[in-house]
């Protein structure tokens, strides 16, 4: 039986570079065709409902933006045991702040884990209220397709390209009208 | 003399609720609730087409995705006064349910139920015994030996490994944890199992919202779902029939674990029947509607004061204008400019920040208040304003849980007891097992409609020229929801959303009136005041949902919360 591959674009797309997630799910969904066992998701800003996400896949491809000093755009590959290094966050206030790892260490007690877990990170240059992305997000975009596409290779996992369509957001600002930013200063 | 305790998670969001309370004798003699990001998401909305603004409003929250869409929806509805065909109200009200089912479980399991459980404690028990202890409080077939070793095995696997993974930051063995061996095998047993429960209520969200988190099948005056009894890519009976099956597992999981649970775990811990009431007045809107025109409802809507079960005034429906006229939202003690409290529609949302002061400005959030008066909402107001119409349905479920405390605790459990931590959870369950047996009647008029040979889904909406009010309510798992829209020319010329947290988190007004978060913490005893376990459990008990924000991964571990003791 082939494998069961979930790719998970995470993120808001309501405050700039935190949407790139999405960002890249919506160039997959728009110029690539995957088997039937491959689930390409927008995910959204999920709380702990990413288990559910989680159980029955053998592969795991997320991808977030991240905060980890480099400069803006650069694309980090993060693997299971880098996510899990620190651990749940030690006070949860708010029961729902993001929760990447506490998701994999539930999925890891339920037995229901993937194997297979990849994060490819975007760092982000804003995160303003706002539905566009910075240059640099938008341009490592098309560098995480890539990587997504070697993992599908490494994996094992065929797909198909579709003929070179640019994808247009549906969350993309108003071309007239005000755009969301002005309105907030 | 007293010390300041701030419970300040910094994680990698932006926005997230903190925590100051003032200890004085092991007691909290004050405290301060404040949103530490500036949302003011509602921006974007500006100048865009209002059939669209459902998808927009759905990314505000990643847990509470459809609620949104559902406020939204109606707002634009309530603007046109346009009516939503039957079918439509149904299959949204299904969403609705399982949604609600979902989030209902995992708050009660995944994120707070370890405040009472000692997951330490779990090695120490006796699987045959915590079986035998169940079966005298639950049919549940799932409560075997067998079972509860396995869960047994999970734990001592994690244990010995040192590494207590989802565990490491527990506070295990606080004197504040009481419950035997046994009860925090069972507990935790429910735990691994509600994670499937939750994921089978998730796959109804999906398969009739046709994705999930966020829904795509909603449209201004409707919905898009094609009905065809007899075709695999509509809504057809086989997929109907895998829904009702899919909702029944999910609502037998609610009566024989979760709300046994719960009475359970509430017995063991009486005094906190008598901790965590704060803020008395509540409120809640009329949800479920049973007709296009929405004049009918499924579960009732109102007010009470001053926790006066008595004086109890009903919504008739859902946008009452009871409801509509009296909500301001006051900025005294927000980081906002303005003088006087605005009503939504006039809202103005003009960033004013100065630092932390918990005498002046505070916080990000606004305080809604009701005719003046801050409202808590959630559950425990769902369940009062229920049962306090005589509501049947409320009333049944509410006799039960108190008679199964009761039982347990060997104590007389009035509703009196409500009014608190453990009322809080109490109702959930009961507002749970409500809903689970109405999933089935929706379920059941979708289908009897469908067989009349009525496949209306969708009104179309016809925009004025001129400008244009709405208000969009639901009872969402966390209580009140209301979207505020202004439609001008087809656009939307503002939008404001009052989400239940912001009810329940709001700081104090310019009376001084503390929000509901803020009150129900005053008194509260702490065994610990360095291991504040006990402030958890009653802000837990709200089961708040504040990051409606950004999900950057932070790799370098800087998840640091502040427990900072001043």
């Amino acid at each position: 039986m082939s494998k069961k591959i979930t790719i998970g674009g995470i993120g808001s797309v309501l405050l700039g570079d935190d949407g790139v997630g999405p960002y890249v799910v919506g160039m997959l969904e728009a110029g690539y065709r995957f088997e039937e066992n491959v689930t390409v998701a927008d995910l959204g800003t999920p709380g702990l409902d990413l288990v559910a996400h989680l159980s029955g896949i053998d592969a795991l491809i997320l991808i977030d933006s991240v905060k980890n000093g480099a400069a803006p755009g650069t694309v980090t590959l993060y693997r299971k045991e880098e996510i899990l290094r620190h651990g749940p966050a030690p006070v949860r206030m708010d029961p729902h702040a993001p929760v990447l790892s506490e998701s994999l260490l539930i999925a890891d007690l339920a037995g229901e884990s993937p194997k297979d877990i990849l994060l490819i990170g975007i760092t982000g240059e804003q995160y303003e209220v706002g539905t566009e992305l910075s240059d640099a997000a938008r341009n490592a975009a098309a560098d995480a397709v890539i990587q997504i596409l070697v993992e599908l290779g490494r994996l094992g996992i065929s797909y198909s390209q579709l003929r070179e369509q640019p994808f247009s957001a549906w969350w993309k600002p108003l071309a007239d009208g005000p755009l969301a930013q002005n309105c907030l200063r | 003399m007293s010390t300041r305790i701030t419970i300040d998670p910094i994680t990698r969001i932006e926005g997230h609720l903190r925590i100051d309370v003032e200890v004085e004798n092991y007691a909290v003699s004050n405290a301060w609730a404040s949103c530490t990001m500036w949302r003011g998401i509602e921006t974007i909305l500006r100048g865009r087409d209002p059939r669209d603004a459902w998808m927009f409003t759905q990314r505000f929250c990643g847990v509470c995705t459809t609620v949104h869409a559902m406020a939204s929806v109606r707002a634009v509805e309530d603007a046109l006064k346009l009516p939503v065909p039957a079918n439509a109200q149904y299959i949204r009200n299904l969403i609705v349910i399982a949604h609600a089912l979902h989030d209902h479980i995992v708050h009660f399991y995944q994120l707070s139920a370890l405040d009472w459980v000692d997951i330490l404690q779990i090695p120490k028990a006796d699987p045959a015994a915590a079986s035998k202890l169940a079966e005298t409080i639950s049919p549940w077939t799932r409560n075997s030996r067998n079972e509860l070793k396995a869960a047994q095995d999970k734990v001592k696997a994690v244990a010995a490994s040192g590494q207590l993974g989802i565990f490491q930051n527990g506070y295990w063995g606080h004197p504040a944890m009481r419950l035997s061996p046994e009860v925090n095998l069972l507990a935790f047993t429910h735990y691994v199992q509600a994670l499937e429960y939750q994921r089978k209520a998730l796959q109804v969200v999906g398969m009739l919202g046709s994705k999930t988190p966020h829904i795509q099948n909603l449209q201004v005056g409707g919905v898009a779902n094609a009905i065809d009894l007899d075709s695999q890519s509509a809504l057809s009976m086989d997929k109907l029939e895998q829904i009702r099956i899919l909702l029944s597992e999910v609502a037998q999981f609610i009566r024989e674990v979760y709300l046994i649970d719960v009475c359970a775990v509430a017995a063991m811990y009486p005094e906190w029947f008598k901790i965590g009431s704060g803020v008395t007045n509540y409120m809640a809107v009329p949800d479920l509607p049973l007709d296009s025109n929405a004049v009918a409802y499924d579960l009732p809507g109102g007010v009470i004061m001053q926790g006066n079960l008595g004086g109890v005034q009903p919504f008739k429906t859902a946008s009452d204008p009871a409801f509509r006229e009296a909500v301001t939202e006051d900025v005294t003690h927000a980081y906002y400019q303005g003088e006087k409290p605005l009503h939504p529609w006039q809202g103005e949302t003009e960033p004013q920040f100065t630092d932390w002061d918990g005498d002046k400005k505070y916080s990000w959030v606004k305080g809604p208040r009701y005719n003046g008066k801050p409202m808590q909402v959630g559950p425990l107001a769902q369940v009062l304003i229920g049962y306090a119409q005589g509501h049947p349905l409320t009333k049944k479920y509410a006799d039960l849980a108190l008679g199964q405390v009761s039982a347990i605790a060997k104590v007389n459990a009035s509703p009196a007891l409500m009014h608190s931590t453990l009322g809080r959870h109490a109702a959930r369950a009961i507002r749970a097992a409500m809903l689970a047996e109405l999933a089935d009647k929706h379920w059941q008029l979708l289908v009897d409609n469908i067989a009349k040979g009525d496949l209306t889904v969708h009104n179309q909406p016809v925009f004025p020229s001129g400008e244009i009010e709405g208000v969009g309510t639901h009872e969402a798992p966390r209580g009140t929801l209301s979207h505020w829209i202004v439609i001008k020319g087809g656009k939307i010329k503002n939008y404001q959303a009052v989400v239940p947290s912001t009810w329940n988190a709001s700081p104090r007004d310019e009376s001084g009136a503390h929000g509901p978060y803020e009150a129900s913490l005053l008194h509260t005893p702490l065994a610990r005041p360095e291991e504040p376990l006990e402030v958890l459990r009653t802000v837990h008990s709200f089961d708040p949902c504040m990051a409606c924000a950004c999900h950057t991964f932070d790799p370098s571990g800087r998840q640091i919360a502040r427990v900072k003791v001043l």
